[in-house]
């Protein structure tokens, strides 16, 4: 059981920054996900804390342990690779004993242990079997038991499921979280599919370019994304911007996002935090739930009219995407399934403001 | 073979009979050598070496083993061979290993040296090799022997070894060395089995080339006592100039410990490519 701290630790290659300052802590037990687009520092970041990399600047500690000169095998970690990497001439068992036995430990304890986590992981017909008669979703699941039978103070993922098809890895994803649950080990996983880090995840890092761009609970973060980055790298489809102005109605007082094609009243509860923006231009965003069809808006949705026309539909049965149009920018609404629409009529949306997102088109850092 | 006659267009049999020509043309030295083996050395003198013989005798061979010298003629060339082979793969796979894994200063200085080694002509190292050995006291020993074969074969597999080990999934080493592997047992115990469809080819290559070697082995080599079959056969020519029947018989018995390294490794070699290592 342990915790895992990155304190300013930075990964260069030559003139290539694959991590830049990244400063983290993991707490005990904690299911963290690092996310982010390929080339985001996200792999590394996990390489550097199996020991595969070695660190440029900064220090890396497991527990109280500073571990930048420990080798691998010493660190106390398991690692599930993307091609799983199973030994291909050693047997299912093997596979899962070597680690055991390359640290001298019993035989009837290794065989006990072995037993065990392919009971857990439901392969215990596959154990004499060479990898290469293992479909995918087994050999993942014998990488897995590889891991597990280590009895690891820190569990490290590497894209698991990335090589399964879309049933098995929705399957397999809820296994790793029971299995998370069980065995109540710190599990850092790594994937660039945010609905994986959303589904899994106590707390995603967000990652970027090598650099950390905000760490927090999957709903708070689809809530209160740091940066545009963030909003639209999770969710799905992504939030809709539009470059609009912040008004202030003279006579009234109330404020207005003012996106040229459309006119969207601010939320009382959001104005304090724009007024310095009055008269400016921001990033205005909007997720795709919070645009509904006018005649199935929920109710206590305060409505905020746009009017656009629609460009392509998307019928998903329980709900329909609508590609709308408006000011020549285009936009996603996730709508009633009931809802008709066609394409090339104009049709009226309600958007709910109480949801709404803002930032500063310089920083593009969140207002709100 | 029970092939259709509507398949024999004159396409076909032109190709068959082309192929019928050069296996004839391929096999006729062997066949001779085989033929010449079974006569007597006067009916080679009266008749010719392509006839066909009067009487079939396997004495030659008899006379080869025993008067001939092969019965420690081909003994040597196992003592030389085998050493010289295994020092060769243990070796020429450790840096193969560390040339395809490891980043390092000269890696690929190192690389260039092995395969410029490659390149030089054999022959023109022949009298500094002679001088080195004579200085480090191995001339006419077989450890002199081996060292040099070793020596010069290296280059060749390291090259051969480093490219396929590139192409083992870097991702199965790491595993290993989280799972606690030290970099001497991945190459021993994940390296090399992973290697072996390579290690199995260049085995029966290697054995073929230093079991057939003789130049090495004349300069290397004075006492007949020492001397491996190929360098044994040349001085039958010298003690029995005309016994022809011999020196082929002697010649044909050498040949089999390759072929049947090259039967027998065949069957790994084949085997060891349908090795998947990816997922």
């Amino acid at each position: 059981m342990a915790t895992v701290t990155y304190e300013h630790v930075t990964k260069r290659w030559g003139d290539v920054v694959a991590v830049n300052d990244l400063t983290l802590e993991i707490q005990d037990k904690e299911f963290m996900v690092y996310v982010g687009p390929s080339g985001c520092g996200k792999s590394t970041s996990l390489r550097l804390l199996a020991g595969l990399e070695e660190v440029t600047e900064g220090i890396i500690k497991i527990g109280d342990r500073v571990v930048n000169d420990v080798p691998p095998k010493d660190r106390d970690i398991a690692m599930v690779f993307q091609s799983y990497a199973l030994y291909p001439h050693m047997s299912v068992y093997d596979n899962m004993a070597f680690g055991l036995k390359l640290r001298k430990t019993p035989k009837a304890e290794i065989d006990k242990k072995v037993k065990e986590a392919a009971e857990l992981l439901g392969i215990s017909q596959l154990l004499d079997r060479k990898p290469k008669a293992l479909s995918g979703g087994q050999r993942q699941r014998v990488a897995v038991g590889r891991a597990i039978v280590r009895n690891p103070q820190v569990f490290l993922f590497d894209e698991p499921l990335s090589n399964l098809d879309a049933k098995l890895r929705v399957e397999t994803r809820a296994n790793i979280s029971r299995l998370h649950q069980q065995l109540g080990t710190t599990f850092i996983y790594v994937t660039h599919d945010q609905v994986e880090a959303m589904t899994m995840a106590d707390r995603i890092a967000v990652l970027k370019d090598g650099v950390l761009q905000q760490v927090d609970t999957p709903q708070h973060l689809y809530d209160h994304p740091g940066n545009v980055f963030v909003a639209g790298f999770i969710g799905s489809p992504s939030m809709n911007f539009f470059d609009a102005t912040v008004v202030e109605e003279a006579d009234t007082g109330k404020f207005y996002i003012d996106g040229g094609s459309f006119r969207l009243a601010v939320p009382d509860s959001k104005v304090e935090p724009l007024r310095p923006y009055k008269g400016q231009q921001i990033i205005f965003g909007i997720r795709p739930e919070d645009i509904h069809a006018y005649e199935f808006t929920p109710p206590g949705v305060v409505p905020a009219e746009l009017d656009a026309e629609v460009d392509v539909t998307e019928l998903m049965g329980n709900e329909i995407f609508i590609y709308g149009l408006t000011g020549g920018r285009q936009f996603i609404a996730r709508v009633d399934p009931r809802t008709r629409a066609h394409s090339g009529e104009t049709m009226r949306f309600n958007v709910n403001m109480e949801n709404m997102h803002a930032f500063d088109p310089s920083s593009e850092n969140a207002i709100l | 073979m029970s092939v259709k006659k509507t398949f024999l267009s004159p396409w076909r049999s032109l190709l068959f009979f082309v192929i019928l020509l050069a296996t004839l043309v391929w096999l006729l030295p062997f066949v001779s050598a085989i033929l010449t083996s079974m006569r007597s050395n006067d009916d080679i003198i009266t008749r010719g070496f392509l006839a066909l013989p009067r009487q079939i005798s396997f004495n030659s061979y008899k006379v080869a083993w025993t008067r001939g010298g092969l019965s420690h003629y081909l003994p040597n060339s196992f003592i030389i061979t085998i050493p010289s082979l295994v020092l060769t793969l243990i070796l020429s796979s450790l840096s193969a290993y560390a040339l395809a894994r490891f980043r390092f200063r000269g890696n690929r200085l190192f690389l260039y040296m092995y395969v410029g080694g490659m390149m030089l002509p054999f022959q023109v190292l022949l009298l500094p090799v002679f001088r080195l050995t004579d200085a480090l006291g191995l001339y006419d020993t077989y450890w002199g022997l081996i060292a040099f074969h070793t020596a010069f074969q290296l280059g060749f597999c390291t090259f051969l070894l480093r490219n396929y080990m590139r192409t083992v999934p870097g991702e199965i080493l790491e595993a290993a060395r989280i799972d606690g592997c030290s970099e001497l047992r991945i190459w021993a115990q994940i390296m090399m089995p992973l290697t072996l469809p390579a290690i199995a080819a260049l085995a029966t290559l290697e054995f073929t080339w230093i079991f057939n070697d003789y130049l090495l082995a004349i300069v290397l080599l004075r006492t007949d006592a020492l001397k491996p079959v190929t360098a044994g056969l040349a001085t039958l020519q010298g003690q029995y100039v005309t016994d022809w029947t011999v020196i082929v018989a002697g010649a044909l018995l050498a040949t089999i410990p390759t072929v049947l390294v090259f039967l027998f490794l065949q069957r790994y070699f084949i085997e060891g490519l349908t090795l998947g290592t990816g997922k």
